[in-house]
């Protein structure tokens, strides 16, 4: 402290109106802060989507349980608060109060169409195969699309360039029920290389599900066509933007430096060149990961995967609108954390966002 | 130099010899260095000045094999000698080292100071990382001793060794980050240390900062110096010799103070009346006409002939070469003997 500063008393102990600015203040709290702001928001909107709008799921789930159940109106609509879980006789503060603490529980209500079972059992019934589908297919994807686009970009200008830069792109255009359909077609019917049906479900019949390795080594058989496809479609994006973001790196000044104090190649890759030109692809990495949780609907439809996506499938079709709001509150929510994660990891590998106060 | 003058009789810390670099462009081959040869003893200075693009940094980087790959070397050798106990260990013939051996040579034998150093240092990693980076690239200093050798050299800096060491990137200012830099080209105790304008893009006081520091190192320690710069007041206050930069080409060389004093060329000439002095009048001032020539269509003859008030008809068909015309001072000029007289009856006029 120079002698010409005006030295201010500083703050002593713990005071309560300063707990906001504080929390404020530090980068992962503010994250955090924002994260459950925004998830509270989504959940009201769905509450009122679904209760308050014209055309809300409530109507619609009594029109059609009037028309297609022979109930009376009355009993429609009891049978619908049940399901839904909203007491339609009280005060809307109070039915809004209800929703929220019920949802604070994990209670989710009761599926339309499976009678009887909550949706909330449902959905960790679907939600690991999912998770294990679509996370290990996003992984292989996201590592081989880095690696491709980091050669391509070393070796821009080049005929390997060319190839990986026109695949990628092309690929990146083909829908993936396309992908599926060639797939099943060509290795199922043409090729014959595997049976049809061991491209369907999870698992092959009597295969009990547990901790062994027979029944692992069975889902991952399930999973080889349906990540395939899951790669092929997304492999191309990862491997333009890692390309294009590895380029403008390698013409940064400190990689000409790093170079310039004769560190290694590899060095240089991994610390200078890789590292920075990762950073833009980690949002975009968190995204597809909560994405990621709501399912592939067009990969587990073709594959009849049961996860999240055909689960999702499923409801549309049978207007199951319990199952729709927690798939849809699954998702979001899962966006909004892998969100979440992707910032607070973001605040790690690159110092330049941990501003005041973060570290 | 003090430490310098035991070492006087050794042969010169590095020589370029008929040196000439090509680039590769659409239009043709841009001549970015053509045949340009010279010294630089232990322990001197020599500022390299020119215009942008006259190919001073093409210099700079064909010396630590950073050109990039449209670049080609089309003729010429440079020669690194390393000496250790008033003695020559080693002699390298720098084109001539395979992949493996020109990254051993960056930095330990010569470093590369760039101009802008602001984005110098990879961002994600602290200056301590980028230091031990530096050093286990050579297998030199680890642990403690390259912390001690980094407080050293940070403090030779005038920086606050203790704070830059944990500090990122960003949190120096551009000045400081410059000044790390330079330590850092300090760090394996290069025996030559290139400069590429080490104080662009830094506001005034910052630039005269890093100048005393420089003039500091130069004075504590030993090490020859190419100083790339196109500001001549910074390069007459570091050099010990001077070269003008034209066209790819050096067009005078000399002693710092007998070419400040004596410029033969129109362009040295012209570049020393082109930079104001406190105590001079603004009517001294003079810009040199046009602009320099464009690399790939060269004009014929003496290159600066277009800009030339003396230029005649042997200047724009014939290139002069470098003359002996003083001890260790050369002038590429055909009028090189009544250049400063005529340009002073010009201005007079």
């Amino acid at each position: 402290m120079t002698a010409g500063e005006v030295t201010q008393p500083k703050p002593q102990g713990f005071r309560i109106q300063d707990l906001p600015g504080k929390i404020w203040s530090n980068y992962v709290l503010r994250r955090i802060v924002r994260a459950l702001v925004i998830i509270w928001l989504i959940t009201t909107i769905i509450f009122f989507v679904i209760r308050l709008m014209p055309g809300n799921a409530f109507d619609l789930m009594v029109a059609d349980m009037v028309v297609n159940r022979n109930m009376t109106e009355d009993e429609a609509k009891i049978r619908a608060s049940s399901l839904l879980r909203i007491n339609f006789n009280r005060p809307i503060g109070e039915q809004y109060l209800e929703y929220m603490s019920n949802l604070a529980k994990g209670d989710l209500g009761y599926s339309f169409i499976n009678n009887n079972r909550t949706v909330q059992e449902l959905l960790a019934q679907k939600l690991p195969w999912t998770l294990f589908s679509v996370g290990t297919s996003l992984m292989i994807s996201f590592t081989l699309g880095m690696l491709l686009g980091m050669i391509a970009a070393y070796k821009r200008g080049s005929w390997l360039d060319h190839l990986i830069t026109n695949f990628a792109a092309a690929m990146d255009a083909i829908p993936q029920y396309i992908y599926a359909i060639v797939l099943v077609l060509l290795l199922g019917v043409i090729w014959k290389i595997m049976p049809v049906m061991d491209m369907k479900g999870v698992l092959s019949p009597g295969i009990k599900p547990g901790f062994t390795f027979e029944f692992i080594w069975d889902a991952l058989m399930h999973l080889r066509v349906p990540a395939f496809v899951y790669v092929l479609s997304t492999v191309g994006n990862w491997a333009l933007s890692m390309k294009s973001s590895t380029l403008s790196t390698l013409g940064e000044d400190y990689v000409t430096v790093a170079r310039a104090r004769g560190l290694s190649d590899s060095r240089i890759i991994t610390s200078y060149v890789g590292r920075n030109a990762s950073l833009p692809l980690v949002t975009a990495l968190a995204l597809s990961v909560g994405f990621a949780l709501g399912g592939s609907v067009v990969i587990e439809s073709v594959f009849n995967y049961p996860g999240i996506g055909l689960e999702l499938s499923k409801s549309l079709s049978n207007r199951d609108y319990p199952m729709l709001q927690g798939i849809f509150l699954i998702t979001t929510t899962s966006v909004i954390f892998t969100n979440l994660i992707a910032d607070l990891i973001y605040g790690w590998l690159d110092p330049r966002i941990r501003i005041a106060g973060g570290e | 130099m003090m430490l310098a003058q035991q070492e006087t009789n050794l042969p010169p810390t590095i020589s370029i010899k008929n040196l000439s670099i090509d680039y590769k462009a659409k239009r043709g081959q841009v001549q970015a260095v053509r045949n340009i040869s010279f010294e630089v003893d232990r322990g001197e200075a020599m500022a390299l000045i020119g215009e942008s693009g006259s190919g001073k940094t093409t210099i700079g980087l064909g010396v630590v094999g950073l050109l990039p790959p449209t670049a080609k070397i089309r003729q010429g050798e440079i020669i690194y000698r390393r000496a250790a106990d008033g003695k020559i260990v080693d002699e390298i013939d720098v084109l001539k080292l395979n992949p493996q051996q020109i990254r051993q040579f960056r930095w330990k034998e010569c470093a590369m100071v760039f101009q802008g150093a602001l984005n110098a240092f990879n961002p994600v990693l602290r200056i301590s990382d980028q230091f031990a980076d530096t050093a286990s690239a050579h297998n030199a200093l680890r642990g403690m001793a390259l912390k001690e050798r980094a407080t050293e050299i940070l403090h030779m800096v005038r920086l606050d060794a203790d704070r830059v060491w944990r500090s990122y990137p960003h949190e120096l200012s551009g000045g400081m980050r410059q000044r790390v830099l330079i330590a850092l080209s300090l760090l394996l105790e290069p025996q030559l240390i290139i400069m590429d304008e080490p104080t662009t893009a830094l506001d005034v006081l910052t630039q005269r900062n890093i100048m005393d520091v420089l003039k500091d190192l130069r004075k504590n320690l030993n090490f020859s110096l190419i100083f790339i710069s196109h500001d001549l007041s910074l390069a007459a206050e570091l050099a010990d010799k001077v070269s003008t930069v034209y066209a790819g080409k050096i067009v005078e060389l000399g002693d710092v103070y007998t070419v400040f004093r004596n410029p033969y060329h129109p362009y040295t000439i012209g570049l020393i009346h082109a930079v104001p002095t406190l105590a001079g009048r603004k009517e001294d001032l003079t810009s040199i006409p046009g602009s320099p020539p464009d690399l790939i269509n060269m004009p014929t003859g003496c290159k600066f002939h277009p800009r030339c008030p003396l230029a005649d008809d042997q200047c724009k068909t014939q290139e002069p070469d470098l003359e002996e015309i003083g001890k260790g001072h050369r002038v590429a000029c055909w009028k090189w003997q009544t250049a400063r007289e005529t340009l002073k009856r010009f201005k007079a006029s």
